[in-house]
């Protein structure tokens, strides 16, 4: 507290009636919290003219990235700055030694000593160290110190710290490699893997730093400080009104009226059926859109004599494609929202022409892969299975699907202006949330059932493994790799970021790949002329999502539509998917990164 | 006279295990019946998105219209079929399904020729098991 009251007192000192004011607050602050006997800083006659004299500066990383956490020492006279240590001799808020801080979040440090403790400065230095980064000390400036030896406070130039590679470096790198490798070949359910780098990581560095110092990497407060709750809180709301959504029959219903308005055209059909899960994933999630109309779409495929995944496998393409264009259209656009910043208005009017004609372009695909196929008819259904087709594309709860669709167009119109009333969409959707629980009346039990803990708590593992791989240096490693590779050329930055994020999503989960490339992409929009127009987070979001399309475990979007096919006794192999798969991953994304070119 | 129970889905693959099953109706004079099973388990896969049980209410919706379609298969060659369907693992319903109709024989599904040589072998497992577990013949046709 007498620090805090003190840092006020001087930096108004050029205000003499807030001088008065805080000096007078400053008495009363300390007459009423210092006890008896107290600080030499707290006795009011003496706290002007014994103020300390304060060294502040900010640590940064080689990437410009402040450096939060670093220990900081002065050493006066090349010695650390020591105070009589009777009790109460120097009071400092924040519990810190005089002479001695730690930087905070933004990299700065604020050093204080009290003056007359001091005595003659000769030299004046700066130590600083932190995990994972090289211990660096040097020497203040003669004119600084001048200043110091005249009571004068100094502010210094911004230090960069160098990265260190420590066994923990390792470490968290290879947990994050085996979280990835473990859901790509599907060791471990994807929570489970995420659990299991958490596990790595956290228990190496505070059971194994504790014993060897090379394996710390943070400490649990750290790690917390990597969850984005945002995300977290977003994605189950979302869960929450999808749920509500998901029971009324609606994507039945479409599925079915897509049928009817193609009145057997199967070339028709593939299109109304690609635009309408394309709009779907867009405005809920593409998983949700693919689980419930794969069945009804099998059985219209059956209906008109077709191989069922001549029509899922246009639709999940354009789940894939469609989910792209919003902000809660695929949970790595969720992942680049948080992080960037970036509103559902962001997404929508520089993403969606793009997708629209990737779009366009994949229906001529699909229509040209699949042109035989969709001549070839079987024999007609019976009038018995037609109406059993018909009875399951029907709406079966229009009263709750009326009132969850007014709660999710108000969401959609919070998502849209929000963003001018400081509205977060992780608000909107709890407050949409919450919203339609009331007034649809649904069981709270039931709805409680409806968010997936398993998903929220793949996303609390993943940010903290991400974490651990962000603070021990190797996102750096990888940006500053990049950063390389692409020079200042922004146009190379697009290419390079779109397409490796579209092979690398065919390969494993996208969702953890773009949680790990975020900060590298910050690092290449601050440093790459045009950068800062946030291009390089769409290109991540158009290669993350539409590489999804490469490969049958590209997204979970294809890996639940291959479930229910299979069910239904129609295999969607690796090998089938990726025939159909890895061209339209090609076309699409040829004109996503052309899109971002011409926009930006 | 033996009763005949055809665990069934869609595809091409199907539809020749339901027309071996109908063949060997026709000629013994059996009862015939046919099996579909709502199993979600491959939900697990990935991360969910619906509830299970709402995609199962889905499935089970697609399972009677496969389960109409193989009845009016079986119609159309002369052999009257009833329709069964249940939730739940696959393994454990089929196992259930042959004591509750009282199945002489159960008929299961070959895999299609693309898939797996291990998918084959774990279907022979299933038969063996299931064989050893009731008097059940299990033939996979």
């Amino acid at each position: 507290m007498p620090k805090t009251a003190l840092r006020v007192v001087h930096d108004e000192a050029t205000s003499s009636a807030l001088f008065v004011a805080a000096g007078l607050a400053l008495v009363l602050l300390c007459l009423a919290t210092v006890p008896t006997g107290g600080a030499a800083w707290a006795d009011s006659g003496t706290a002007l003219n014994e103020r300390p004299i304060s060294v502040t500066g900010r640590l940064n990383d080689t990437q410009g990235e402040p450096i939060a956490g670093a220990e900081v020492t002065l050493l006066i006279n090349s010695r650390v700055v020591e105070v009589p240590t009777e009790e109460g001799a120097f009071s400092s808020a924040g519990d810190e030694p005089p002479g001695r801080a730690e930087s905070q979040p933004d990299g700065t440090y604020v050093l204080e000593v009290p003056s007359e403790t001091v005595g003659a400065i000769g030299r004046a230095a700066i130590r600083a160290s932190r995990p994972h980064f090289e211990s660096m000390e040097w020497e203040i400036a003669g004119g600084l110190v001048d200043r110091l030896n005249r009571g004068e406070s100094i502010y210094l130039p911004n230090r960069e710290m160098e990265r260190q590679v420590t066994v923990a470096f390792w470490v968290a790198t290879l947990a994050f490699v085996g979280m990835l490798v473990m859901i790509a070949l599907e060791i471990l359910h994807s929570t489970m893997a995420a659990l299991f780098g958490v596990a790595v990581v956290l228990g190496t560095s505070l059971v194994g730093g504790a014993v060897y110092p090379e394996l710390y990497i943070f400490d649990f407060e750290q790690a917390l400080t990597y969850i984005h709750f945002d995300v977290i809180f977003l994605i189950m709301g979302m869960m929450i009104v999808i749920g509500v959504i998901e029971e009324t029959g609606i994507f039945q219903w479409l599925a079915y009226q897509s049928y009817r308005l193609s009145r057997g055209r199967a070339w028709l059909l593939v299109v109304i059926l690609m635009v309408i899960t394309a709009i779907a994933s867009a405005l809920l999630d593409n998983v949700t859109t693919m689980l419930l109309m794969t069945p009804i779409t099998i059985q219209i495929a059956i209906a008109l004599g077709l191989n069922p995944l001549v029509l899922l496998m246009p639709e999940v393409l354009a789940s894939n494609v469609g989910g792209i264009t919003t902000l809660i259209g695929t949970p790595t656009n969720i992942l680049i929202g948080s992080y960037a910043g970036l509103s559902f208005t962001d997404f929508v009017t520089n993403l969606t022409p793009g997708v629209v004609v990737a779009l366009v372009a994949l229906m001529g695909y699909v229509l040209l892969r699949y042109r035989k196929q969709l001549l070839v008819r079987d024999d007609e259904l019976s009038q018995s299975l037609l109406d059993r087709l018909r009875e399951g594309g029907r709406i079966t709860q229009p009263v709750k699907l009326r009132k969850a669709g007014i709660v999710f167009g108000i969401m959609l119109l919070l998502f849209v202006i929000g963003e001018a009333i400081h509205l977060s969409p992780a608000v909107t959707a709890i407050v949409g949330a919450v919203a339609v629980l009331l007034w649809v009346r649904a069981d709270i039990e039931e709805m409680l059932n409806v968010v997936d803990w398993t998903t929220l708590m793949f996303f609390i593992s993943l940010f903290i493994v991400v974490g651990a791989i962000t603070e021990v240096g190797l996102v750096s490693s990888i940006a500053d790799a990049i950063g390389a590779l692409v020079g200042g050329n922004l146009t190379l930055a697009i290419l390079v970021l779109t397409w490796s994020a579209a092979i690398l999503s065919g390969i494993i989960d996208n969702v953890p790949f773009t949680a790990a490339m975020l900060p590298v992409v910050g690092y290449l929009s601050r440093t790459v002329p045009g950068g800062s127009s946030w291009v390089l987070f769409y290109a991540l979001s158009i290669g993350s999502a539409m590489g999804g399309n490469t490969s049958l475990i590209g997204s979970s979007a294809n890996l639940v539509t291959a479930g229910v096919a299979k069910e239904a006794g129609y295999e969607i192999t690796y090998l089938k998917f990726l025939k159909v798969g890895l061209p339209a991953m090609i076309i699409t994304v040829a004109i996503g990164s052309l899109w971002l070119l011409i926009r930006f | 006279m033996d009763r005949v129970l055809c665990a069934t889905r869609g595809g091409k693959a199907s539809l020749r295990t339901q027309d071996a099953a109908i063949a060997l109706v026709k000629e013994q004079g059996d009862e015939l019946a046919f099996l579909f099973v709502v199993d979600v388990c491959f939900l697990k896969r990935s991360r969910r998105a619906v509830r299970p049980e709402v995609v199962a209410d889905e499935m089970a919706r697609m399972g009677a219209f496969l389960l109409e379609m193989a009845q009016e298969r079986a119609a159309a060659q002369g052999v009257g079929a009833e329709a069964f369907l249940r939730r739940g693992h696959l393994h454990e319903e089929l196992k259930a399904a042959v004591g509750e109709y009282g199945a002489d024989i159960l008929v299961l599904g070959k895999p299609a020729a693309h898939s797996s040589a291990y998918e084959l072998h774990e279907l022979e497992g299933l038969a063996a098991e299931i064989g050893a577990e009731s008097a059940v013949q299990v033939l996979i046709l």
